[in-house]
Formats: C-alpha cells, sequence, structure tokens
C-alpha cells in the first residue's frame, strides 16, 4: 500500500476545510511527475469540483470567469468561449491526455515561469479567484508570482477560478522544440484595441515567459508599441529587452532567448494580419 | 470503479491508477514508459477521455469509467483500427501501441472529419520510436474510412 491518504473535496466547504492539513491536488500533471514517493501523504482531491460549476461563465461586469479546477479540454469546449490568447495557449499545451487532466489553478500554483497559461491570464488582467479555511481573497495574478516554483498562496489556500477582463485582441504563440510536450524556451501572449481602422494600437499588454524569475509584464515593450508600423513594433522589440532577465538553462541561452523573444514580438503584425478576426474570440 | 465494464474494488486510492491496472489487476497491455506523461504509453480512457494512467491517482478514478487497450476489443472502431494496424504494419516494437490504440480509438469514436491533421494531433501525446508516425497515421485514416468518419 502506498501509505497515502487522498481525500476527496465533494464541495467547495469542504476542500477549504480538508485543504488546512492536506495539499490539494486537481489534474495531477505536475504533483506526480515529480513522482509518487515525492508527493505529500496527505492530498485533497479538487478534480471532483469541476462538475459542480459551469467551466466558463459571463460575469455582469463582461468579465469571463474561467474554473481554475476544470480540465483545460473542457474549458475549450465550453459554450462561452475564452479570449484568443488562452485557448491559443491550451491548444499547445503538452498533449490531449494532459489537457484532459490538467488545470489553470495547478498551472498557477506550480509557479514555473515558463507556464504556458499564465501569459495568457496576465495579459486578460486576471483575477484570482483565492480561498482556504482562512477565507477568500481575490488576488491579481501578477501578486500571486514571486520566483521559479513560488507563489504568494498560503498553506492552506486553493485556487477556486479566474477571472478574465474582456479583451478585444489577443493571442498567444510559443517557441519549444517540438509542437507537443515542450517546455516553452520563450513565450509571448499580447492582447490590445484597434481604436481605428489603422495600425494604431491602444491599451496594449504584453508578457513574457521563460525570460525571467517569473512570468512578466512587458511594460516597457507596451509603450513603444504605439501601432503595428514597423518603426514602433522595432522599438518595442528594443524596449521589450529591458523588461527581462532571462537566463541560461538546458533548453536555450540567455541571448538566445533575449533574441528570439524580439523576433516574436517582430512577428506580431504578421500574426494579427493572419488571424484576421477569425479567432478572436471576444 | 468500473474497469472495462468491470467493477473493482479492494484497490490503494493512493496508488497511480496505473500500478492498479497493471498489478492489481494484472491488465499488462497498458505499459509504462517514462512514468511522467510525456510518452503516452500508459493511456487509458477515464470516463472515454484518454488519460495518462501515471499521473492519475487510482482514488481520483473512484466511480467513474475506466478502459484499458484490453476493454477496446468490444468496440467496432478499436477493433477495426486493430486490423488496420497489422495490415499497415505499422508496428515494431510494439511499446507504444496500447496507448496510441487508446488515443486514435477515441478519436475515431467521437469525430466526425476524420483528417491527417486531427489524427496526427490526436496520438501527439503518444511518442513511438519505430515507426516515423507515417504508417500509424495511415492505419488510423483507414480504419476512419472504414467507419465513414474519414474526410
Amino acid at each position: 500500500m502506498s501509505g497515502r491518504i487522498l481525500l476527496s473535496a465533494a464541495t467547495e466547504s469542504a476542500a477549504d476545510r480538508l485543504c488546512a492539513t492536506a495539499r490539494p491536488v486537481a489534474g495531477g500533471t505536475d504533483l506526480l511527475v515529480h513522482g509518487l514517493d515525492a508527493a505529500p501523504v496527505n492530498l485533497v482531491d479538487l478534480s471532483r469540483l469541476a462538475g459542480r460549476r459551469r467551466p466558463v461563465s459571463r460575469l455582469p461586469n463582461g468579465s469571463i470567469r474561467v474554473s481554475a479546477t476544470a480540465p483545460l479540454s473542457v474549458i475549450t469546449s465550453a459554450d462561452v468561449p475564452v479570449p484568443a490568447a488562452l485557448a491559443d495557449a491550451i491548444a499547445e499545451f503538452a498533449s490531449p491526455q494532459i489537457r484532459n487532466r490538467a488545470t489553470i489553478g495547478g498551472n498557477i500554483a506550480n509557479g514555473s515561469p515558463a507556464a504556458d497559461l499564465v501569459p495568457p491570464l496576465v495579459v486578460c488582467d486576471a483575477i484570482v479567484g483565492v480561498r482556504g479555511s482562512g477565507g477568500r481573497r481575490d488576488v491579481p495574478i501578477g501578486d500571486l508570482l514571486v520566483g521559479p516554483g513560488r507563489t504568494t498562496l498560503a498553506p492552506g489556500e486553493w485556487i477556486e477560478y479566474v477571472d478574465l477582463a474582456p479583451v478585444h485582441h489577443s493571442g498567444f504563440r510559443k517557441l519549444g522544440y517540438r509542437r507537443a510536450l515542450a517546455i516553452a524556451v520563450v513565450s509571448l501572449a499580447w492582447s490590445w484595441t484597434r481604436p481605428g481602422s489603422g495600425p494604431e494600437l491602444a491599451d496594449v499588454r504584453l508578457a513574457a515567459g521563460a525570460v525571467a524569475p517569473t512570468v512578466v509584464r512587458c511594460t516597457r515593450a507596451e509603450a513603444a508599441l504605439r501601432s503595428l508600423r514597423p518603426d514602433d513594433v522595432g522599438a518595442a522589440a528594443r524596449a521589450i529587452q529591458d523588461d527581462i532577465t532571462p537566463i541560461d538553462d538546458l533548453r536555450a541561452s540567455a541571448h538566445y532567448r533575449a533574441g528570439a523573444l524580439a523576433g516574436l514580438v517582430c512577428e506580431l503584425p504578421m500574426v494579427a494580419a493572419h488571424r484576421g478576426g477569425k479567432t478572436e474570440r471576444l | 470503479m468500473n474497469v472495462n465494464g468491470t467493477a473493482v474494488t479492494g484497490y490503494d486510492a493512493g496508488a497511480r491508477l496505473l500500478d492498479v491496472i497493471r498489478e492489481h489487476l494484472g491488465l499488462r497491455g497498458t505499459k509504462e514508459g517514462c512514468g511522467v506523461g510525456e510518452c503516452g504509453s500508459c493511456t487509458v480512457l477515464l470516463d472515454g477521455e484518454p488519460v495518462c494512467s501515471c499521473l492519475v491517482l487510482a482514488g481520483q478514478a473512484e466511480g467513474r469509467e475506466v478502459t484499458t487497450v484490453e476493454g477496446l476489443a468490444s468496440c467496432p472502431a478499436g477493433a477495426r483500427l486493430r486490423e488496420q494496424l497489422v495490415d499497415h504494419q505499422a508496428l515494431q516494437c510494439g511499446y507504444c501501441i496500447p496507448g496510441v490504440m487508446v488515443s486514435a480509438t477515441a478519436h475515431l469514436s467521437r469525430t466526425e472529419e476524420v483528417t491527417e491533421e486531427s489524427v496526427r494531433t490526436a496520438i501527439s501525446g503518444n511518442l513511438c520510436r519505430c515507426t516515423g508516425y507515417t504508417k500509424l497515421v495511415s492505419a488510423v485514416l483507414t480504419a476512419a474510412s472504414d467507419t465513414g468518419a474519414h474526410s
């Protein structure tokens, strides 16, 4: 016998109570990768909570509420669409088998700087619904991210949902070694509005993955990207270098990451044109 | 949980579903490859959806339907796919095949328009180091045309 105790949370309030003394697990696709022996002895299964709520719903203020305990494949097949950036990231996330288990809450809590779902959440100004036996709090996604594998989640807290601001245009691209099951070498999510019919942009938000200790909002590049004209795009590609602090690791050098991210910025006009509104779900 | 339609009890809820299937139930068709969700050899259906059984705790499958490669024999799409894999000589060492069969059968069972791209996406979580995938994809597409799902 494993000696492990897996308690199933049938309701949200039961999860609050059980998480006070045991570690929450939903899809388990990060927890079990580190090996069963490394997993905590006492676990609370949150995966059965997903069926109690709609995976995606529209709030009265126009935000989109996405379940943090529902499998990713359930989220993209829901009747309410999620912003294109998140849909793009889910489509490229790991593999079909992993998408049938993995959750947004797990991707946030795992705290990886290369987490695929976090850059889209950042450019959609995500508010994360956190709860536990100590109560509930709504936290801007940026305030949860501290460093590799570290978040500001307190012991006993778990993530119930994320609320995404409605965005007009958004997307996500990832560079990896292959299309499936690739951890990002560099990733970039964006959102903006188009005030006129020209190349001008407003409300630009950019977030990059795998180029800093956490997923980072790239405010200098945002300020430079006033339009999709080549001079503004070039300025943004230069400015983003001051938003990031990449390192060398087994997947790429810091130098490669910096150049590759500049390349993703330079390709934004092409990618935005190619979409032609087809995948702009909001 | 039900495994291939049979109720199963007395398993360790804190063990991996993969170990319950192979050791507790003795169903050795499901293979362990990497054990970390990268290779797809251990793919089974959980309520009809392909999952890596190395990344599911047995207790998470309680009250749910698990289908292993052995359980595909009674499913028409699974039986057709097995024939086509043989006809196309689509396996060499065979270690990945149970996982490929589970992923591909799930795809055939629920997809109206099966295309090469959709097949490649459906089996993108299953590593095969022998075939280069060409014959695997051909076998799945032929099985789909037999069912009328191939566009």
